[in-house]
């Protein structure tokens, strides 16, 4: 097929494909880098200009496209450093619906382009799936019915005509879609490759250098939501265990490689049942209250969908819990811990956790000293905490940088820092002095929401702290409660001195702000449980409700049909009946026609009402009189030059239709 | 016709059920479920592959939301579905007239459709061999629609199956439906481009000139009836709004009568070279006003004048058997 067969783009359907792309465009704003988004966006509105909407006939417009998208694809692979992931596509992507636009002709090249746009709409998720990011893809949809009516039929309407139609359709197609999305099967992992890229989300790391968990605190993001079954554990014993950090290489702590699987801790006191929805991080850790005592399972009770219970996660020997996926999506687990439990060590705990690299020399020496000048392991712990808490140590968030020895300088000159320092020069004391030690990190805190019913834990809470082995079993200290024990107590805004960044939530005043963000946390909640979280596990527990659970693929399917026909039908039949209205005195005459044909007489087809209402009386002549004056008021109604008097005559023929006996009596008497 | 009686009984049915090959259709025909077909569009088609693209991202990214926009626009694409079937379930169809033309002209038929009790839009109407007619009805609408199809070969011409399509609203669905109606048209032969002058008639071809004069010579004014040729109509009288006569003039289809006959024809002329000039030959009589014959192997035309003979004629030429023959 040549391209000349297909008709040019006229005025209205470039300023409807301008209008679709742009809705296309604008969620992604934020995400692609910022001369993407004005050249991508400049593009289609460069094609708007008045000299532009000429393009398409000159002889450059074969060149445009091939040249502009190589240009394109080579300035986001430089910026990039690589081109095939998804972050550097979805730029390309962008980019190239602009170029797409500025050479586009027929509209063929406008079923391309409103493809690409759809596409361009759906990578708006990649980067968030918010309420927001809902709302702000619903003009999407209705710019793409309007575009795909405008390339139909070519007209100029105004916006609001054009607009009608499709807004109508995407109302009507509402019930389906919301069938298919609770209906449709939904996959436990990804289909290809792994989505690692998916994951450029904040969180904690593997890895713990100055100023990591700082910059972590700045956002008010939330990192997992709790809901206990009992009270909540009170402030100061809300410690969040995620990755544990062994190895020290001078400055930067890191997990060690082995993944043994370790045993649980025995538990010393009553236990707490919650439920944790974790939101996607992109790595394997499933966090837990300390100290767990049993392995996380799936919220639902559906032990077929996941295997025996137990088997999401495991437990390594330094009682980290590890999901058995990648966490891409939000999920939701049962966990059992308790406050009080005894934590073995494992073989090899101690020679992992006294390692220590040759620098930071003055810290190794003031060690010795301290601890030549104790008795027991205990007693040189406290007083370490005491020294923390006599001398001069600030909580910052802004601590100075530290070079070479950073636990040196830390230590005895800058003694500024956060709870990374602390907890990393103190396993360094620890370790000095011949006590095993590591550094566990994850959340301290939490904030209960409005009405109660779950904790919302930011990674603003986020926090470090030590592990000592001692007696026989791991125990923690948290350094960072002896400099500043409000951190502990009451959160980080409390902790922090005036002045510094604290994140908005984690200030203690500003309670009004706080109360609406804590309102739109709720709504945010149950759009994360409800919409965003809705997986394979959720749309178990939903099929379960309805009684759905045991059905084969083959029963769904044909349940599903069932309900596409009974859609069908119901769209089918409610615009038969908007769309059967006709004039109330046709109405009226077709159904005394109706009627006196069953009575049996039938009107031919070239008789009109005056002719016909006379033969009908001179056939049942006792109701001649309403007979003619039917077949007089509907000829005066419809073809009378009569308009002021519309209603009355209505009410007159309808008085008449009345009048007349039903078909049944009608054929007694002839 | 014969292919399809080669089949089994069921088979023909199902044939003609399904692609309407024989003009069995009795007016008038009302578009149902059992007669509109529908398939996606190259746009359609292109819509629906994105969405699926669409549906294998949100899956391996697990976009609920992906999920939810995908969902939406399928949801709009099966209404626009509906919407489709809607538009033309209900429109009905009938024959009106079949039309007559020279062979190589342009055949016009005419159909009248009705909206039924909803409004149409974009509804394409086209015959076999013809250019498709758009039109919009609004409700409770009957529109006379003409269809022209190439007048090929001297004969009969049936419309054949003409189809009713629309992609309305988005034009992501293309709704067909098939109706054959038993209407013939009829095609004269091409007139001869330059015709011998037309034989001499009754007076002799010395005797034309005066007979041309003698026309001049108004007889009288009858009622005007349809067919009557537009050069004999009273136009003074319509003017003064007396009403509308037509001229009889004093030995119309006397003096300057002409017999054309087959049989008085060169010999050398084949039977459609004939035929052009019998053609053309009706055609100058009636422009000149002169009363004819005709006379056909098998068929023969007294004589006769105005538009009503004329068309009689010409139809006797155009129906005249193809025997291939000189």
């Amino acid at each position: 097929m040549t391209r000349s067969a297909h008709p040019r783009l006229n005025l209205a359907q470039t300023r409807w494909l301008a209008a679709l792309l742009l809705c296309a465009q604008f969620p992604l704003w934020a995400s692609v880098h910022a001369w993407v988004a004005v050249a991508g966006t400049g593009l289609v509105f460069l094609r708007l200009l008045p000299p532009l909407q000429r393009l398409g006939r000159s002889r450059l417009r074969g060149l445009l496209l091939p040249a502009l998208a190589i240009v394109a694809a080579l300035a986001i692979r430089a910026q990039f450093g690589y081109f095939l992931a998804r972050d550097p596509c979805v730029d390309f992507l962008y980019l190239l619906v602009g170029i797409k636009f500025l050479e586009a002709r027929t509209t063929r090249d406008g079923s391309l382009l409103v493809c690409l746009a759809l596409f361009l709409a759906v990578t708006q998720f990649f980067y968030a799936q918010s309420v927001f990011a809902a709302l702000i893809a619903l003009p999407v949809v209705v710019t793409l019915g309007a575009t795909l009516a405008c390339l139909r039929s070519g007209a100029q309407a105004s916006w609001r005509v054009e607009l009608r139609q499709p807004v109508l359709l995407i109302l009507q197609g509402v019930p389906l879609a919301l069938m298919l999305f609770v209906l449709f099967p939904r996959l436990a992992g990804p289909l290809w490759g792994t989505p690692s890229d998916a994951g450029a989300r904040t969180g904690l790391s593997e890895r713990m250098a100055p100023g990591s968990i700082s910059e972590l605190s700045l956002s008010d993001a939330v990192a997992f939501r709790v809901a206990f079954v009992g009270p909540p554990p009170s402030p100061r014993d809300r410690y969040w265990r995620g990755p544990v950090l062994a190895r020290f290489d001078g400055r930067e702590w890191s997990a060690l490689s082995r993944l043994k699987t370790g045993n649980l801790a025995r538990r010393e006191g009553p236990p707490i049942d919650y439920t944790v929805t974790l939101e996607p991080h992109g790595k394997l850790w499933l966090f837990a209250l300390e100290h767990a005592v049993g392995l996380p399972h799936p919220a639902s009770e559906d032990a077929a969908l996941s295997g025996p219970v137990g088997d999401i996660a495991f437990l390594t020997y330094d009682q980290q819990l590890l999901a058995r996926n990648v966490v891409t999506q939000s999920v939701q687990y049962a966990q059992r811990s308790a406050l009080r439990a005894r934590v073995p060590p494992v073989v090899g705990d101690a020679s992992d956790n006294l390692r220590l690299p040759a620098n930071n020399q003055r810290t190794a020496v003031f060690a010795h000293e301290l601890r030549a000048r104790v008795d027991s392991d205990r007693a040189y712990i406290d007083a370490v905490l005491g020294w923390f808490r006599s001398d001069p140590f600030v909580y910052t968030l802004t601590p100075p940088l530290l070079d070479r020895d950073p636990v040196d300088a830390f230590l005895f000159d800058t003694r500024r820092g956060f709870c990374e320092h602390y907890a990393g020069a103190f396993v360094v004391l620890l370790r000095a002095a011949g006590i095993p030690a590591r550094v566990v990190t994850g959340y301290q805190g939490g904030e209960m929401s409005l009405d109660g019913d779950y904790m919302i834990v930011r990674q603003s809470d986020a926090h470090a702290w030590a592990e000592a082995l001692l007696d026989g079993q791991w125990q923690r200290f948290d350094p960072t409660g002896a400099v500043a024990p409000s951190r502990v107590e009451r959160g980080l805004g409390a902790a922090l001195p005036a002045g510094e960044p604290v994140p908005y939530l984690a200030r203690v005043e500003m309670t009004w702000l706080k109360s609406l963000r804590l309102h739109w946390d709720a709504l945010n909640y149950q759009w994360q449980r409800g919409v965003v979280g809705f997986n394979t596990q959720r749309q178990r527990d939903l099929l379960r409700e309805l009684g759905l659970d045991n059905a084969r693929p083959v029963q769904l399917a044909v349940a599903l049909a069932c309900v596409a026909l009974a859609w069908s039908l119901l769209v089918l039949g409610f615009s038969r009946v908007r769309g059967a209205r006709v004039d109330p005195e046709l109405a009226l005459w077709s159904r005394v026609c109706r009627r006196l044909a069953r009575a049996g007489l039938v009107r031919r087809p070239d008789e009109g009402p005056l002719d016909f209402s006379e033969r009908a009386a001179t056939r049942w002549p006792q109701w001649s009189t309403a007979i003619r004056d039917v077949g007089a008021l509907y000829a005066r109604l419809r073809y009378g030059p009569e308009r002021g008097q519309r209603a009355a005559l209505l009410a007159q023929l309808r008085s008449s239709v009345d009048a007349l006996p039903g078909a049944r009596r009608l054929r007694a008497q002839s | 016709m014969s292919t399809i009686t080669a089949f089994p009984g069921w088979l023909a049915h199902w044939r003609q059920r399904l692609w309407r090959l024989a003009p069995d259709d009795r007016d008038p025909v009302v578009l149902r479920h059992s007669r509109i077909y529908i398939l996606p569009t190259r746009r359609g088609l292109a819509l629906m592959a994105t969405l699926v693209i669409m549906l294998l991202a949100s899956m391996n990214y697990a976009l609920s939301l992906g999920f939810a926009l995908s969902f939406v626009c399928a949801g709009m694409v099966a209404a626009a579905l509906l919407a489709t079937f809607r538009n033309l379930a209900g429109v009905a169809a009938s024959p009106l007239v079949a039309g007559e033309a020279f062979s190589g002209g342009q055949l016009d038929f005419t159909l009248s459709l009705a909206s039924g009790g909803r409004a149409r839009t974009g509804i394409e109407v086209a015959p076999r061999d013809g250019p498709p007619v758009r039109v919009d009805l609004p409700a409770g609408a009957t529109r006379p629609l003409r269809l022209a199809v190439a007048a090929r070969r001297r004969g009969r011409q049936p419309l054949g199956r003409v189809t009713l399509a629309s992609d309305f609203p988005l034009g992501l669905w293309r709704g067909w439906a098939y109706v054959h109606f038993p209407l013939t048209g009829s095609v004269y032969p091409v007139p001869e481009a330059s015709p011998p002058p037309l034989p001499p008639g009754h007076l002799g071809s010395d005797a034309r000139r005066a007979a041309l004069a003698a026309d001049a010579e108004l007889a009288g004014l009858r009622d005007y009836q349809r067919g009557d040729a537009q050069n004999r109509i009273a136009w003074k009288a319509v003017a003064r709004g007396a009403g509308w006569y037509t001229k009889l003039f004093d030995g119309a289809g006397g003096s300057g009568a002409v017999d054309l006959d087959w049989f008085e024809l060169p010999q050398g002329l084949d039977e459609e070279q004939r035929l052009s000039r019998l053609a053309a030959w009706i055609l100058a009589a009636e422009r000149e006003t002169r009363a004819f014959s005709l006379r056909l192997p098998g068929a023969e035309l007294a004589q006769g004048q105005g538009a009503g003979h004329r068309r009689a004629a010409l139809i006797a030429l155009a129906l005249h058997p193809n025997t291939g023959s000189a």
